[in-house]
């Protein structure tokens, strides 16, 4: 019986894979968190995307249990700020992506992550760094920034997790290393997990995380304002580009933006008819960053 | 699969590879001792030395064994625990600053590695490893220097192993720990405030009462090392586990 009801636990525990649910934090007066509450299950890339000051970094801190806050954080069913180094062995994160020890040489590294993680394959890391030109008998030091990223994300996309958090990790970064970081999130851990695994993302080049996120949260002012799947975009909001100047109040229909362009018109529509608009112009879906533009 | 000894351990290879100058420092002892060794060899025997007297010289010992060179062996051993236990304490003031300071702290935190741990090994180095390298550099001295008479020397070690371990207790824990807690805790220089604090202390305490306090809770530890008193371990030993805990607190806190 008690085994039994201790495997329920643990199923549940499973169900709830992340869960995030009042958590506020300020500093003094000062509001950073409020009320925040969502939830991440199994098989989910999320972007958390907001202007710099919404509060995006200390969520994540707060969820690597590197922060003290109010409300609940479970991950895995877990508290990340107790028996955080059992739990840091299912989730991994980035909370800095130059915080690599510089005066140690790569294949140290290596060898010390394989020494203290027990979910770490030192084979495979070995494998993606063959694909760079990082060498291992290099100092940190020596790298370039861009190689510092793609010596960590190599070193964390190497450990078996269940769960990745990101915060910024390709800002200051070019765009071809941008790119290959995106290729190697996805290919590499989301799907040599069986996309049994969940990333969580910060980022502000919104246009290129776009393409590989399926799911969206929007925070403003330390609140998550919207909280959208990628397939339910394409149905909830629609984008009308015409050249016609239209007065939309008098058809009953309320756009939630709108943007003069030099040869046109943008109109951003939620909930609507899309046939209705299509007698105006060119129906589209809206980019991620022009959601964002609308909402904040 | 690894437990926490094997992580235990290679936090300790870890520290190693970080601070070089736990393992260079010893080498460069161990040339300075064989090159003085042959310079006696050249028959350069006279040199004047004022000896510390850190052991009873032993009267039979020194009858057997060739006075000068056993003085000699004396102070080229005080030397190397004295060289050690400055190497203890600037890596106990840099272990945590750096990590700190470079941001690696993050990256450290972010492996399944517990806080405390870490704190341990960082511990571990400068209490329990550089005595025994210390241990170590003067059993090897006593071999460069007397060749096979060494065992007569070695024989007489054990009293020196307890007095090393007394002063582990009484003054280097006490110390280390002070400056665990400031490389802990200091914003730019954790040297200047490890040093700065307790010489304030020991001032603003001689100006208004006389040194009484600092005198035995500072002082006494260094200058009248023999004074191996309940006391001042027990002062000590409160102490340290305060600038430990606080030590291991801000580790914890660190974002």
């Amino acid at each position: 019986m008690l085994e039994n009801s201790s495997e329920n636990d643990n199923l549940n525990h499973l169900q709830r894979f992340v869960e995030v649910s009042g958590v506020s934090k300020s500093y003094g007066s000062q509001q950073v968190l409020d009320d925040i509450d969502f939830r991440i299950d199994r098989g989910e890339v999320v972007g958390l995307i907001g202007p710099n000051g919404a509060g995006k970094s200390t969520l994540l801190k707060a969820m690597m249990g590197l922060l003290k806050c109010s409300g609940e954080i479970a991950i895995f069913g877990q508290n990340p700020r107790k028996n955080r180094s059992k739990l840091l062995e299912k989730m991994s994160y980035i909370a800095d992506v130059a915080s690599l020890p510089n005066w140690m040489k790569v294949q140290d590294l290596l060898k010390f992550v394989r020494d203290t993680h027990p979910n770490f394959d030192h084979d495979k890391a070995i494998e993606l760094l063959s694909k760079s030109d990082i060498q291992l008998s290099k100092k940190i030091e020596t790298l370039s920034k861009g190689m510092k990223t793609r010596l960590h994300l190599s070193i964390i996309l190497s450990i078996d997790s269940d769960f990745l958090i990101l915060d910024e990790p390709t800002l200051g970064l070019d765009v071809l290393v941008r790119r290959d970081f995106q290729d190697r999130l996805v290919e590499d851990y989301f799907h040599a997990g069986d996309q049994k695994r969940s990333v969580l993302i910060t980022t502000h080049q919104i246009d290129e995380v776009e393409s590989i996120l399926t799911r969206v949260l929007f925070i403003q002012q330390g609140r998550i304002c919207l909280d959208v799947k990628k397939g339910e975009l394409q149905q909830r909001y629609c984008k009308l580009v015409t050249k016609q100047n239209i007065v939309f109040a008098d058809k009953g229909l309320q756009p939630i933006y709108q943007r003069k362009l030099p040869d046109a018109m943008e109109w951003i529509f939620t909930d609507v008819d899309k046939s209705a608009l299509q007698e105006y112009g060119e129906v589209v879906t809206p980019s991620l960053e022009d959601l964002f533009v609308c909402i904040m | 699969m690894q437990n926490s000894f094997s992580i235990f351990i290679s936090l300790l290879k870890r520290e190693f590879l970080e601070h070089k100058n736990l393992w260079r420092v010893p080498l460069v002892l161990l040339m300075i001792v064989i090159l003085l060794k042959l310079s006696f060899s050249f028959g350069n025997l006279a040199i004047e030395y004022d000896l510390p007297e850190i052991e009873p010289l032993d009267e039979t010992i020194d009858s057997v064994i060739d006075s000068a060179v056993f003085r000699t062996l004396s102070v080229v051993n005080y030397f190397v625990m004295i060289v050690m236990f400055l190497v203890a304490i600037f890596y106990a003031l840099s272990c945590l600053y750096e990590e700190r300071r470079d941001d690696s702290v993050l990256f450290w935190r972010s492996l399944p590695v517990s806080d405390g741990l870490t704190i341990l090994s960082k511990l571990f180095v400068p209490l329990v490893l550089i005595p025994v390298i210390i241990l170590l550099c003067q059993a090897i001295n006593a071999v460069v220097f007397m060749g096979v008479n060494a065992s007569e020397y070695l024989s007489f070690y054990l009293g020196f192993v307890v007095e090393l371990m007394k002063k582990i207790a009484w003054t280097l824990l006490p110390v280390i720990s002070w400056c665990m807690f400031c490389s802990a805790i200091a914003k730019r220089n954790p040297f200047l405030f490890a040093i700065i604090t307790p010489v304030l202390f020991v001032l603003v305490d001689f100006l208004f009462l006389n040194g009484v306090v600092s005198e035995s809770v500072v002082i006494n530890r260094f200058s009248a090392a023999n004074q191996f008193s309940i006391l001042a371990l027990v002062t000590g030993l409160i102490f340290s586990s305060f600038c430990i805990a606080v030590t291991l607190f801000k580790r914890a806190q660190k974002v």
